[in-house]
């Protein structure tokens, strides 16, 4: 998972320009080309969403704006690759024009159920349902 | 409408623990719930920062910083993507993730940009360029 941290602009609701749609466009094309993307979009700022708090058992709502722009998300990319390498170097293409040149990606690997030893056969195939029903075809 | 419901990570995620098999099972069981009321469209786990890297760009030059990242706290552990009609009924769902009664964490709920939202700048073009994008998806990976 490819994660686009939001920044000032993102966190304002700064809209994209119709040039760093384009640019975003065509780094996705190939992307999508190179047959390694599954999934992408962005997130409206956090001041339109909520945090659910889990406490001693209980729930309750809060609603955002959050402070710490830095580390919140503004956009993500699913996509399939061969190794972590292969990620960095199709991360280092990001488009210039997001951010003005100054943004942070962060990279993180995605859990695959059968990899946890704790996980019963009827947890890895209600997960293999799971991915089927949610495959958009 | 569309949200994307963000598990924060804590100190055990990060040391990459495991879930327990009750665990496994209690979110099989949940995310079976979110399948059969058709609202889920995608869930992942991800694993430990120590599995990843940040490309940090200044001024277009990308800088690459091997995992794990310090600020554990505010990092996503995993999350789901969901397609309900309303925020409330968002909150509905996420109030009923299945963590063990002791535990103390906070889930995000983001919304997702839709075409529509995005104004002049998303023009006829690029909104055909990204359905096409998708039909591609789907028609290599569906």
């Amino acid at each position: 998972m490819i994660i686009r941290r939001a920044d000032a602009e993102t966190e304002a609701g700064v809209l994209p320009t119709e040039e760093l749609f384009d640019a975003m466009a065509k780094y996705n094309e190939e992307l999508v080309k190179a047959g390694v993307m599954l999934d992408g979009a962005g997130l409206q700022p956090s001041s339109k969403g909520m945090k659910v708090r889990f406490s001693g058992g209980r729930t309750s709502v809060v609603d955002g704006p959050f402070t710490e722009a830095k580390e919140l998300i503004a956009g993500y990319t699913l996509i399939e690759a061969g190794s972590l390498a292969e990620v960095v170097e199709l991360v280092k293409k990001w488009p210039a024009e997001d951010g003005h040149g100054n943004v942070t990606i962060e990279i993180r690997r995605v859990d695959e159920a059968e990899e946890f030893p704790t996980a019963t056969p009827e947890v890895i195939e209600q997960e293999r349902r799971m991915r089927a029903a949610t495959r958009k075809a | 409408m569309r949200f994307m419901v963000l598990v924060k990570s804590n100190p055990e995620s990060e040391a990459g623990a495991v879930p327990t098999t009750a665990q496994l099972e209690a979110m099989s069981r949940y995310n079976d719930e979110l399948v059969n009321a058709g609202v889920l469209l995608d869930a992942n786990g991800l694993a430990s920062s120590a599995d990843g890297a940040l490309v940090q760009f200044a001024d277009g030059v990308p800088t690459v910083l091997d995992g794990p990242f310090a600020e554990a706290k505010e990092l996503v552990a995993g999350y789901w993507l969901i397609e309900v009609k309303s925020r409330e009924e968002a909150v509905e769902w996420v109030k009923r993730v299945p963590f063990d009664a002791d535990v103390d964490t906070e889930i995000e709920i983001r919304q997702v940009f839709e075409g529509e939202d995005f104004g002049a700048g998303f023009t006829e073009e690029l909104r055909e360029r990204h359905e096409r994008m998708g039909a591609e998806i789907a028609e290599r990976h569906g």
